[in-house]
């Protein structure tokens, strides 16, 4: 009798143990792993006539010999490392100053207005800086009105606009992050940086980097994937010839209604992002496990 | 101290003039001067909240005083930051740099004032040494027990050779056996490096035990300033014996006041003598607070009757009084007894462990006794002046 009952107690728990998994292995194997496996098949086929397919990998050496396509995918990469890094840049200090120098109220009323323009959605947030940017916008009045400019400027569809986009979309995925760990860093570390005579320099490269590191890390990995793949802002902002990827890629799908392109640069975009992060991680010397814990 | 550190009087590693602190309208520092003589082991003793982190904060340069001066080997440092000042501070919970390896963190200083990779590396080395770690320069600091790193966080900073050592309740995390092992460690080091040390600490032990000068501070005010041994055996305020070791105390009226020693009758009717503390003389009729330590109690078990005893009430010398022992509180050698008088709250009597009173048990009837000179009198102090009052 007690054998019996062992076993049916470890049939039980195995059986909570997989309906505990159930959605996340649903969500997984439904949401990510098909669709991508489906998009690898699909990448890998060409269409020969209607329904008629067979196994190539031309779209991939259509990417490598088209240089509107490879230009493309380099750009995006480039300028989504610039804006990953100016983000980075400008929020760290927004960080350090909410997490080390306020203290009590004041400390979660700016942390909590970094965190109010996410509240509203990314297009309507897009909208608003085509508002201020554009030709009759209120930057270009407002120079226009002291005298500095004689007729309406353009701001709007141009490399800077599309960067001011990105890292003002981004800017909540590097303070959140950095926030969190810079807020663990003890004071009495800082205040032992200058005791045993370090100036501010030293302290910030030595004791505040080093324990931000994987808070950096972090924030620079989620910024850069969301830039990367960010469609809306660059479409918006950059106008016709912003020339992201992922405008490829929606043209591929949606235009010109070839699957087939599409997913071949959906498989290379998702292979770029990766091996861009990976590069990321070794140079900063972190693990993935470490940053993402 | 021994003699030959006064052979030059002038050398004082630090001096405070009239150091004044307030935040808001709480005065953490209350004019506080002293001055600290070269190579000396200065403790500063309070309850939490006194203002004694305020003052070494202040020291370090993390503060700034109201007003006052603070002089290091004679110079005004009061406009010199932190990173410039001779003094290194040993942080509460040490403040080692958790990303750096035991070596990097004593070559952090070292690195500041441009000193040479190879120089580095002998001071490291010569420092592991002194230190009694020699082969933990390359471990990472999370390998280290407490007792390793609290020698790491001083190394650290003796090694810079600062003028003065601040040491803010360092011992405060460990374990009650490391503690007594590391207060003595702690007083080695001070006398292999010969470094000034300025120790605070809420821990009476730690400043008995390791110091050559120990400051009483209470709500922001230095008490008194002296050798442990003056502290404990001629508390010049009410506070001090209080709360330098353990105190009975009563309050009472001054009954009689000649000669050497004042008669007084305390609220509850018990008639003592006690040496007066205080420097005004006491008149009659004065309010008076006595104090008599438990150890400088002794026990007399009553065993037929207590006409027997009453014989050493004759002994001018001697306080008496009888009582009958309500608990006994056991603590190894802190062991003791409370014995109700009928007078007031039970007295507390220490209890030796000589095996002469293992016998003694709850409801026995006892004689105290003790010395009149070991009963202190003082002029009660103002009303803020408690020791257990709780100031944070």
């Amino acid at each position: 009798m007690p054998p019996v009952s062992t076993a049916s107690l470890s049939n039980t728990s195995r059986i909570g143990l997989w309906l505990l998994l159930a959605p996340i292995l649903l969500w997984l194997s439904l949401l990510i792993i098909l669709p991508h496996v489906d998009m690898i098949l699909i990448s890998l086929q060409e269409r020969i006539s209607s329904r008629n397919y067979s196994f190539s990998v031309s779209n991939y050496t259509e990417f490598f010999t088209e240089p509107l396509y490879w230009n493309t995918f380099v750009r995006t990469a480039v300028m989504s490392v610039i804006a990953t890094a100016l983000t980075l840049l400008i929020a760290f200090p927004v960080s350090y100053y909410i997490a080390k120098m306020l203290t009590g109220r004041l400390k979660t009323v700016l942390f909590v207005l970094c965190l109010i323009p996410f509240w509203v959605s990314e297009l309507v947030r897009t909208y608003g800086w085509m508002i201020i940017l554009r030709e009759t916008g209120l930057v270009s009045t407002f120079l226009q009105w002291l005298g500095l400019a004689d007729q309406p400027i353009e701001m709007l569809y141009n490399d800077a606009a599309i960067m001011v986009g990105l890292i003002y979309t981004s800017m909540l995925f590097m303070v959140v992050p950095l926030v969190s760990t810079l807020d663990s860093l003890d004071n009495s570390l800082i205040e032992a940086g200058y005791d045993l005579g370090g100036n501010s320099w030293n302290v910030l490269k030595e004791i505040v980097i080093p324990h931000a590191m994987p808070g950096i890390v972090s924030g620079c990995v989620v910024v850069f994937m969301l830039t990367l793949g960010n469609y809306l802002t660059p479409a918006l902002l950059g106008g016709k010839d912003s020339l992201w990827f992922t405008e490829q890629i929606y043209t591929q799908f949606i235009t010109r209604f070839n699957w087939e392109q599409g997913s071949a640069f959906g498989m290379l975009l998702l292979i770029l992002s990766s091996l861009i992060v990976w590069v990321g991680l070794k140079l900063s010397k972190q693990s993935f496990s470490k940053v993402m814990s | 101290m021994s003699t030959d550190d006064h052979s030059n009087p002038l050398s004082f590693d630090l001096e405070c003039h009239n150091i004044n602190k307030a935040f808001g309208d709480f005065i953490a520092v209350d004019d506080v001067s002293f001055k600290i003589p070269q190579g000396s082991f200065f403790s500063i003793l309070g309850p939490s909240g006194c203002g004694k982190t305020t003052l070494l904060r202040m020291l370090a340069g993390f503060q700034h005083p109201n007003s006052g001066d603070i002089f290091i080997k004679g110079q005004s440092v009061l406009h010199t930051p932190p990173n410039k000042r001779p003094v290194n501070m040993v942080f509460q919970h040490l403040a080692l740099f958790p990303t750096m390896t035991v070596a990097e963190n004593i070559a952090y200083g070292l690195k500041r004032r441009g000193i040479s990779k190879t120089e580095q590396q002998a001071l490291i080395k010569d420092v592991l040494e002194r230190i009694d770690l020699p082969d933990a320069g390359n471990k990472r600091i999370d390998q280290l027990s407490g007792g390793q790193k609290q020698r790491i966080a001083i190394a650290r900073c003796l090694v810079l050779k600062p003028d003065v050592l601040l040491l803010d309740e360092p011992l405060g995390a460990l374990d009650l056996k490391l503690r007594e092992q590391m207060k003595i460690e702690l007083k080695h080091l001070q006398q292999v490096f010969g470094t000034t040390f300025v120790y605070i600490t809420h821990d009476q032990s730690e400043a008995l035990v390791m110091s050559d000068q120990v400051a009483i501070m209470n709500n922001g005010r230095f008490e008194q300033v002296g050798t442990p041994q003056e502290l404990y055996y001629q508390p010049k305020t009410p506070f001090v014996a209080s709360f330098v070791g353990d105190s009975n105390r009563w309050q009472g009226k001054v009954s009689t006041a000649s000669g050497d020693l004042l008669s007084l009758t305390t609220e509850n009717g018990l008639k003592l003598s006690g040496l007066p503390a205080s420097s005004e003389p006491f008149k009659e009729n004065d309010t008076v607070i006595a104090y008599i330590r438990p150890e400088a109690i002794s026990i007399i078990p009553v065993t037929e009757n207590l006409s027997t005893v009453s014989a050493i009430d004759n002994t001018d010398d001697i306080n008496q009084c009888h009582g009958r022992i309500v608990n006994i509180l056991f603590d190894g050698a802190r062991s003791q007894v409370l014995v109700d008088t009928r007078c007031g709250e039970p007295m507390h009597v220490s209890l030796p462990q000589t095996g002469h009173h293992t016998s003694l048990s709850k409801g026995d009837n006892v004689t105290l006794q003790w010395n009149k000179k070991q009963c202190l009198c003082f002029r009660p102090a103002e009303s803020n002046t408690s020791p257990h009052q709780n100031l944070t």
